[in-house]
């Protein structure tokens, strides 16, 4: 259907950004005392330099990536996502478990149920929040908000209390989970595992989905224009939970990734506020899945690339979260830069003329 | 079970739930600001982390624990003109904003406290913090005076704090303009007063609250150093009470004595039942809170109808 | 002759695209009640505000008691004694009656504290002196409509207005409280030398409350008479009265059955006020109905409620017989029902979405455009929504443009190709050619009476007369909810309408029902 045409302002706009970006994170490192081109390039090196690199920079953005299409899921059909954090915890721990449980089984069960378990997890999770939007009004970036505590905690409490690693070092963690679950890694050393593919597949059927299919189209419909949509003889209400839903079940699938891919054991390094990142590329992206991809590749790389600038230039690696919020403010503020700054030469250009009239007026009296 | 009750409600729990208040109801007083602008700030938790880190720079730099506050009440004016920029004046997403400054904050403290204080962070470097202070008097009170004495000074700035935002609030021209520029803005417009600049008063004052929360974070609540991710959602938790509390400062505080309660809560039940189990609970009430707004406006909203639609005929 | 205290003089304001007051010369003379009518859209409301200032006018100057007007805020307004309270009123529903009437220049005590105390015996001086009753302890939320717009005009009173502006300030109110409100203005001019400037289209209240009267149409000042030298005939010629400039249109075959009946429908606005009182018609096939009524008499709450946007408080909805009062517009619209909404923009379309995203909704989920019932057809929904595209005649940069971007003719003309597409057999029209161009309109008005031709029955609402009168076989005119008159199209004149429109006529037309 209707392909969004590439906005040259916005991309403009967005390679500002960028550059806006390196430049104030070159005078921070510069004022630090840090050489900021030999830091850069130590970041290109961090997250290109080698195959390992290059496994953990697309391990992270696929994790950005299906976070981010998740938030878009729910916000084309006009329902914003912010408890996906949580949705992805629960969906991991649960993952987790089932892997414990059920050890024994043969690799495909564990990996099946288990991704369907942190699916359910995560649906399950987001489907509160939608129900309570669609029949009562009740805000959802409040009530997801509160819903990822929540889930913090719970996870916290399971993976501290009945999941808990029978290893007393490991204080809170689940269970290890047996190496013959362990998704395969194509490249040795690194965090990529075979996860990636089923990213790929997830990406491609949101964006098939959204785009091709008509209930992608309905949810887009709802999105834009719920009266209309409503008006149109759309089922509005059930489109925009079945959109949570499908949000939700999307976060609780990373969660899965994280355990079986990743780490291998649920504990707190399985997201450290992930799905807030990703929401943050879906956000500046508009939205666009392409963008998105593009966008969580650039991110990851900024991650990873930092990591290895802290080991190779001893810059803290944090500069990364700054040079990512910089671009996210300047693209946020894209639209109310560009209006002040017309809204400047306007006024600029009436002042100019007020005084021409006057002058005119002036001449003519005299 | 005798026992358990008695430890479980002693005066250190009491003590501990004022402490652990603390922080979020100092940011809660200034988030519920926002909240009246009609502003929606989840940025605060930035807010008192940067507040934190730079409360005990400034302390550090000066040796002082004064000049840490006083730092941290400037960084809270410019962290204050900074949101409102975007949000205000751009006209940004305040959701996207607010999430962004967060991160900022996280990402910013962490670098300025290893290029500055090298990696183990500030342990290590002597910082001056703030006193508690002791009150003779109370000594005499038992249990209460347990409570309430040794404090750090911050505790009883919040108590001021809490009132004197009430009545700027509820009592003040000003306070009634914020909230008209939060609830109606044509309202003030057509006064003659700009809600924008309401906006922006909001947003400052709630910068400021922010700092001072994130200040005596680190200088008060950690005795004078700076850990990374220290607010530890606090923002959160503050905005949680601003929602609970309808942004009344009083409810808010309590709402705020509630987080603490039940943070206290955890601690003391830690051998009996898991503390996650007990954070939970306030959040928890949050969100049934706001069902129950909701359900009870649309109640009102129709009985107001067929009253009025009785009234006509 | 009293003096003049306010003049315009050649008053132009220009938006993007819209002429709203063009060259308009006006003066208010102190101690009058000056009536400002016109049509919606008239730019009543623009010159006004241009007089409060929240308006810049283009072009022209306007003089407020001998001085001109350079900075033209609310704050000065105030400051030169103008006050204006609003349609939508201006109050703060959480603050009590004395804090919405002090604020923004609140009584202090201490200097920096609200002081409540002065402003409760303040709101007091003032509903006593001008015998204003109001609580002034009450919140604004639980108090009636009639009781806010009191704290409106408390709250100009209190800052000193002597001119006031009153902007559709009947619209909300019972007839008890209207009667209220022109004794206080009454009150206010006589006892108090104030003027008054009240915007209004019921032209029976003109003649009530006013001393003189300025028609507006289409931007412009029509005429300025003294209110005793008119009638409410005249000023309704004056107010419709544009020339006709389309003949009527061929009609072909008799109404049929009954398809759409509506069975004393009672109907709330968004504020919960009763919009639809007890209301009854049908529609049969092949023929329009047209409702004329002035805009805020019910009839956008009741096509709401037949196209099931909006709920029934009671009574019926019946379409085809089948009961669909409790149906979603979904439902609604499997019967057979079609709706071209009022407000295109807010509901007729999606803006963001492309034309032909636009034109396919309602058949998407057909078996031609996808492959069970999921994956979409990309070429058969183009081909479909080309097709409709050229047959509707509908110009703009293709079907893959967005709604948002074209012109408003345009725009309608996607929502009556869609609409007209859907083989329905009950037609909901509402305002089918608002802000179009007499080409398009032309046309949608042709695709109309065809589809009466074919059989619909439609149901047509519309502020422009002329297309009322040449669209329908039946008309019935509204007014405050109810129906006041039912007439065969070429039976009566449009003066005639529109003196049943305006409610004048819903005495004779009570009179007349008792009779039969």
């Amino acid at each position: 259907m209707q392909r969004r045409k590439i906005d040259l302002g916005y991309a403009a706009s967005l390679l500002l950004s960028i550059a806006l970006a390196f430049l104030i994170g070159a005078l921070i490192l510069a004022v630090s005392g840090h050489a900021p081109l030999n830091a850069y390039t130590e970041m290109v090196k961090g997250s290109l330099s080698n195959a390992r690199h290059i496994g953990d920079t697309l391990e992270y953005a696929m994790v950005l990536c299906i976070c981010g299409l998740a938030c878009a899921v729910g916000s084309r059909a006009g329902i914003f996502n912010v408890g996906g954090e949580g949705q992805l915890l629960l969906g991991a721990v649960v993952a987790a478990q089932v892997g414990v449980a059920m050890e024994g089984s043969p690799k495909i069960v564990v990996i099946v149920c288990a991704a369907l378990a942190a699916m359910a997890m995560g649906g399950a999770y987001a489907f509160v929040p939608g129900v309570l939007k669609v029949k009562l009004k009740v805000n959802e970036v409040i009530t997801t908000i509160m819903l990822n505590t929540v889930a913090i905690y719970i996870c916290q409490y399971l993976a501290k209390g009945p999941w808990r690693n029978s290893n007393p070092n490991i204080i809170a963690g689940t269970e290890n989970l047996a190496q013959g679950y362990w998704l395969a890694r194509p490249i040795a050393g690194s965090k990529l595992s075979s996860a990636i593919f089923a990213s790929a597949v997830i990406a491609f059927l949101v964006w098939y989905i959204m785009q091709k299919t008509s209930v992608g189209y309905e949810m887009r419909l709802t999105g834009q224009n719920p009266r209309f949509a409503r008006f149109a003889g759309l089922k509005t209400d059930t489109i925009v939970i079945l959109a949570m839903l499908v949000s939700g079940a999307m976060c609780g699938a990373v969660g899965m990734f994280r355990v079986y891919g990743a780490e291998h054991i649920f504990k707190s390094s399985i997201s450290n506020e992930y799905y807030f990142d990703g929401m943050m590329v879906a956000m500046i992206t508009q939205y666009n899945p392409a963008g998105i991809i593009l966008m969580s590749l650039f991110f990851a790389f900024l991650k990873i690339g930092a990591a290895g600038m802290e080991a190779n230039a001893g810059v803290p690696n944090q500069i990364y979260l700054i040079l990512q919020t910089v671009i996210i403010f300047f693209m946020a503020a894209q639209r109310g830069i560009a209006a002040s700054v017309r809204a400047a030469a306007a006024k600029r250009t009436a002042q100019k003329e007020a005084r021409a009239r006057l002058a005119e007026g002036g001449a003519r009296n005299g | 079970m005798d026992e358990i009750l008695r430890h479980i409600f002693s005066a250190g729990t009491f003590n501990q739930m004022l402490r652990s208040a603390t922080p979020v109801a100092l940011a809660a007083m200034g988030g519920l600001l926002t909240e009246h602008a009609g502003i929606m700030n989840i940025g605060m938790d930035g807010m008192i982390l940067m507040g934190a880190f730079i409360g005990v720079l400034g302390s550090y730099l000066c040796a002082s624990a004064a000049m840490g506050v006083a730092s941290a009440v400037l960084l809270g004016v410019a962290v204050g003109l900074f949101f409102a920029l975007f949000v205000v004046k751009f006209k940004s997403d305040e959701f996207i904003i607010g999430c962004a400054l967060n991160t900022f904050a996280a990402g910013l403290t962490a670098y300025l406290s290893r290029s500055i204080f090298g990696l183990s962070g500030t342990s290590g470097h002597d910082i001056a913090h703030l006193p508690t202070v002791h009150l003779d008097f109370l000594d005499a009170i038992p249990f209460f005076g347990e409570i309430l004495n040794d404090n750090s000074f911050f505790i009883y700035l919040t108590w001021g704090l809490v009132a004197l935002m009430w009545v700027f609030v509820y009592k003040t021209p000003c306070g009634f303009w914020i909230r008209a520029a939060g609830e109606k803005p044509e309202t003030l417009r057509t006064a003659g007063i700009s809600p924008e600049r309401m906006k922006w008063i909001a947003s400052i004052l709630c910068g400021i609250c922010c700092g001072l929360a994130g200040a005596h974070l680190s200088l008060g609540y950690l005795n004078g150093s700076f850990v990374e991710g220290m607010s530890n959602s606090r923002g959160y938790i503050a905005f949680a009470c601003v929602i609970f509390g309808a942004a009344n400062p009083a409810k808010a505080y309590i709402a705020a004595l509630m987080f603490g309660f039940f943070d206290a809560l955890g601690y003391r039940l830690q051998s009996y039942i898991s503390s996650d189990l007990t954070s939970i609970i306030p959040y928890l009430i949050t969100v049934v809170m706001m069902v129950y707004v909701v359900v009870r406006g649309q109640r009102k909203k129709t009985t107001l109808r067929t009253n009025t639609t009785a009234q006509k005929e | 002759m009293q003096e003049t205290v306010v003049k315009f003089e050649h008053i132009s304001m220009e938006f993007p695209g819209v002429l709203a007051n063009d060259d308009v010369s006006l003066d208010i003379r102190r101690g009058e009640v000056f009536a400002l009518v016109g049509e919606n859209g008239a730019g009543k409301s623009t010159l006004m505000k241009i007089l409060y200032g929240i308006n810049e006018p283009t072009g022209g100057t306007l003089t407020v008691r001998g001085e001109r007007v350079e900075r033209f805020s609310p704050k000065d307004a105030i400051a030169r004694g103008i006050g204006m309270v609003h349609q939508h009123f201006m109050l703060v529903p959480s603050f009590t009656v004395a804090q919405n009437i002090v604020l923004s220049r609140e009584p202090r005590k201490f200097g920096v504290l609200f002081d409540d105390r002065a402003a409760v015996s303040e709101a007091q001086r003032l509903a006593r002196e001008y015998a204003l009753t109001v609580d002034p302890t009450a919140v604004v939320r639980e108090i009636s409509v009639g009781l806010q717009q009191r704290v409106e005009i408390l709250k100009t009173l209190y800052r000193g207005a002597d001119i006031l502006i009153l902007d559709e300030p009947t619209a909300v109110l019972t007839p008890q409280e209207t009667d209220e409100l022109f004794a206080v203005i009454r009150r206010i001019v006589r006892e108090k030398n104030m003027t008054v400037i009240i915007i209004t289209h019921k032209l029976y209240e003109v003649m009530a409350i006013s001393d003189r009267v300025g028609v507006m149409r289409q931007g412009r000042l029509i005429g300025v008479e003294e209110t005793k030298n008119v009638n409410e005939r005249m000023l309704a010629s004056m107010m419709v009265g544009r020339e006709v400039l389309l003949g009527r249109l061929d009609r072909a075959g008799e109404a049929g059955e009954v398809r759409l009946a509506v069975e004393k429908l009672n109907v709330c606005d968004d504020r919960g006020l009763t919009a639809v009182r007890d209301l009854s018609l049908t529609v049969r096939a092949g023929e329009v109905l047209g409702i004329a009524a002035i805009e805020g008499n019910g009839q956008s709450e009741l096509l709401e409620a037949v196209t099931g946007m909006r709920g029934a408080q009671s009574g019926r909805v019946l379409l085809g017989g089948a009961d669909v009062t409790g149906s979603s517009p979904g439902a609604r619209r499997a019967r057979g029902l079609s709706h071209i909404p009022e407000d295109r923009i807010a509901t007729g379309v999606s803006t963001a979405a492309s034309v032909s995203d636009n034109l396919l909704v309602g058949r998407h989920r057909e078996r031609r455009f996808n492959i069970l019932g999921l994956h979409q057809k990309t070429k058969a929904v183009r081909d479909y929504t080309q097709q409709l595209y050229d047959e509707y005649d509908i110009r703009g940069a293709g079907v893959d443009t967005t709604v948002g971007s074209m012109s408003g003719g345009n725009m309608q003309k996607v929502v009556v190709a869609r609409e007209f597409s859907l083989d329905a057999n009950v037609l909901i029209i509402s305002q089918p050619t608002r802000g179009v161009d007499v080409g398009a309109m032309e046309f949608i008005h042709s695709h109309i009476i065809k589809k009466r031709n074919e059989g619909c029955a439609i149901l047509l609402a519309s502020a422009d007369l002329d297309e009322v009168f040449r669209l329908s076989d039946r008309i019935i005119t509204m007014y405050e909810g109810e129906i006041t008159g039912e007439f065969a199209a070429d039976a009566i004149t449009k003066e005639e309408i529109g003196y049943y429109m305006t409610g004048s006529g819903r005495e004779e037309a009570q009179y007349a029902k008792a009779q039969n």
